[in-house]
């Protein structure tokens, strides 16, 4: 049973014959299934409905990719950024958080599934023969969920055994517990899976379709047990009444179920948005309430908590998690180097700076 | 081909508006028009069992009426000659020809087409909404219908200074007891539609946040003594009351900002200079700002500020913000 519902598979004549295709379709033998040979008709026509971004949701597009799909996370300008690569597998997701970026980015608002699989190997494969960093950081949970998709197809089965044999590092981004087809694989440590947390309450209001906290960290757990590093993400962190002992009662959760030496990395980023979210998320949910924080722009044009609110929330967060494990690496998202020295009392100079702590630590993690 | 007829006015029910799409019509210049020239356009009436009613020319059987005359010369339909949608439809195509509709009254026929005549939405929105010049969508549609649900002082200020539809639907998020108590302030205030929108928005934020009714935040004593000072001009009016509403938005900031100008005054800085800190005390780097006339006073400031440079409480300043 699929956690999410699909209405109707549209299918482009171009993809028919790629056996990616072949296999989405056997998952989903019940669903409708409609050749489609005007791409862009087929967007235009969904893009003028009252809700194309909950339309797209319940509707599966299977096409071909063309461009480039790996590229470097584009980051924001005037913050320090990780430095990660962005893997595109598929575009958007059958979850639907408040906040999600993706409702006021993507211009095609379908499920989107890219069937020309080995050429994106391909592609990574020759990105890594020339890339000269001892560990390259990519990821597929930017324009979508990591592993939302798994029970319709098994991306996890041919990405995790491929990175296995190279010198970078997978992460695998998730709001699920579909992690059943990680279990049995052959990973060396090369695949982190990593969860986005936040505590229940907000979960329920803004993280719709999304799984319960305990079902994340079980899952978690499960991926511990198989010995995958994990990961994970409180990000966005939303400041709210109360959000103080919420997220402590997370961070307790959370290590009540995970060791914290099998914690690679953990990031906090404060809620954050381009402007033209919030008119479209507010006509969307209007019961969101994640819009009423005192938020003001940034020198890079995303909008923010004040900074005194993100200093605060950032500060008691690292506290809580030093007295899990003073060793837990913890890092900003997308965050100015005054918050990082505010915070940690140091600040990497740059975006590279940050890289080479994520090297270090992974070498450590990995024992090489 | 109907015939035109000569009936009398008082046979005619003047306060059946179930075909009517009018709101602030303005009568004077049709009155002058009927003076000089007459009814040049029958207007188009329904028989009944006993009078007849109005389906397309209420305006003009008002202002005939206003004219003292006995009769008017209509085209009579019988009532079983269209059901109500049809007339209806047949007074939209004789209205639209003759004149313009404005927003309301868009909005009212949206809403008789919806709730009265029953017509299903996605219709509406394929086939009428084009047909009063607005984009086919369900957005579209829900201002129009949020529109026609307000009061009749809203709907009036809303025609008056032309509020866009982004701020009709923050007013249509409101309650209407909210709206009523509102209308008459704005109407004290001198707002743009940016300055608007910011006030609604800033109002119906505090609102949620704080689970309380509009109307109670607009009748706190601090905001009515904004209101009652008589010594304001609009502008000042408008910007003490938005300052009002964004500190109870944003207490922090407002905090912050406060803390900051204490400081600064501290300093008694000279008249022309002045300190500003970073946009919303994002990142670092204040801004100074002097004006100076000639060289004396050039010196004079570079003065002030080489001594303000010394002061422990500067420094602290530049630390802490
Ligand atoms: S899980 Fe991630 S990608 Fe999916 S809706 Fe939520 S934020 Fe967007």
């Amino acid at each position: 049973m699929l956690p999410f519902q699909i209405e109707r598979i549209y299918l482009d004549f171009q993809a028919e014959n790629d056996w990616v295709t072949q296999h989405v379709l056997q998952s989903l033998p019940e669903v409708p299934v409609k050749g489609v040979g005007d791409k862009r008709g087929l967007i235009k026509n969904a893009l003028s409905m009252a809700d194309p971004i909950g339309e797209g949701k319940r509707n599966l597009f299977i096409t071909r990719f063309y461009g480039k799909r790996l590229k470097p996370c584009p980051g924001t300008s005037r913050h320090i950024c990780c430095g990660y690569f962005v893997i595109n597998t598929v575009t958007n997701c059958p979850m639907d958080c408040s906040y999600c970026v993706l409702q006021g980015y993507l211009n095609n608002p379908f499920l989107t599934l890219y069937s020309n699989w080995d050429d994106l190997l391909q592609e990574i494969e020759s990105f890594l023969s020339v890339d000269c960093r001892p560990f390259s950081r990519l990821g597929t949970g930017e324009l979508s969920d990591s592993l939302a998709l798994e029970p319709l197809f098994p991306f996890s089965q041919y990405l995790v055994p491929f990175f296995a044999q190279k010198n970078a590092i997978l992460e695998l981004k998730t709001k699920t517990t579909e992690v059943q087809n990680l279990l049995s694989l052959d990973h060396r440590g090369r695949t982190v899976v990593s969860w986005s947390l936040n505590p229940p309450r907000m979960i329920e209001e803004e993280e719709k379709g999304t799984a319960l906290l305990r079902d994340r960290i079980e899952a978690a757990r499960r991926c511990q047990e198989a010995g995958y590093p994990l990961g994970f993400h409180f990000d966005p962190m939303i400041y709210f009444e109360g959000w103080e002992k919420e997220y402590e009662e997370v961070v307790q959760l959370l290590f009540s179920r995970i060791d914290p030496k099998r914690v690679i990395w953990i990031s906090l980023g404060g809620f954050r948005y381009p402007p033209q979210l919030k008119g479209i998320a507010e006509e969307r949910f209007p019961q969101t309430r994640i819009f009423l924080g005192e938020l003001f722009p940034g020198k890079d044009g995303k909008i923010r908590y004040f900074k005194e609110i993100r200093k605060e929330m950032y500060q008691k967060m690292v506290k809580t998690l030093k007295e899990v494990n003073p060793d837990l690496f913890v890092y900003l998202c997308m965050e100015s180097p005054e918050i990082w020295k505010e915070v940690f009392g140091w600040s990497p100079q740059n975006s590279s700076h940050l890289n080479e702590f994520f090297e270090e630590r992974i070498k450590k993690f990995i024992g090489r | 081909m109907k015939t035109i007829q000569e009936i009398p006015l008082k046979q005619i029910d003047i306060t059946d508006e179930t075909f009517s799409v009018n709101f602030m019509p303005d009568l004077q210049r049709l009155r002058s028009s009927l003076q000089t020239v007459g009814l040049i356009q029958p207007v188009l009436l329904k028989r009944r069992e006993r009078d007849y009613q109005i389906v397309s020319g209420f305006r003009r059987v008002w202002v005939w009426q206003e004219l003292e005359r006995d009769s008017i010369s209509a085209m009579v339909f019988g009532g079983q000659e269209k059901n109500d949608l049809e007339f209806f439809l047949l007074s939209l195509e004789e209205n639209l020809t003759t004149r313009r509709f404005n927003m309301v009254e868009k909005a009212m026929a949206l809403q008789k087409l919806h709730r009265l005549f029953q017509v299903d939405s996605l219709e509406i929105i394929k086939t009428y909404l084009p047909l009063f010049s607005l984009e086919p969508h369900e957005k579209i549609l829900n201002t129009f219908l949020a529109l026609a649900e307000m009061e009749e002082e809203v709907k009036t200020y809303i025609l008056r200074e032309e509020v866009s539809r982004f701020n009709i639907r923050l007013f249509g998020k409101m309650g209407s007891e909210d709206r009523l108590t509102l209308i008459p302030i704005l109407s004290h205030l001198k707002l743009g539609e940016s300055r608007l929108r910011e006030m609604l928005t800033l109002l119906l934020e505090i609102s949620q946040r704080d689970g309380q009714r509009i109307k109670d935040i607009l009748r706190r004593s601090d905001l009515q003594s904004i209101l009652s000072q008589k010594e304001l001009t609009p502008p000042q009016r408008t910007e003490r009351v938005k300052k009002f509403l964004f500190c109870l938005r944003n207490p922090r900031m407002s905090e912050k900002e406060e803390a900051f100008k204490k400081k600064v005054a501290s300093f008694h800085l000279p008249e022309g200079i002045s300190i500003h800190p970073p946009p919303f005390f994002e990142g670092r780097g204040m801004k100074l700002a002097f004006q100076f006339r000639t060289t004396e006073e050039y010196r004079a400031v570079v003065d002030f500020l080489s001594k303000l440079g010394g002061k422990e409480e500067f420094k602290a300043l530049i630390q802490n913000f």
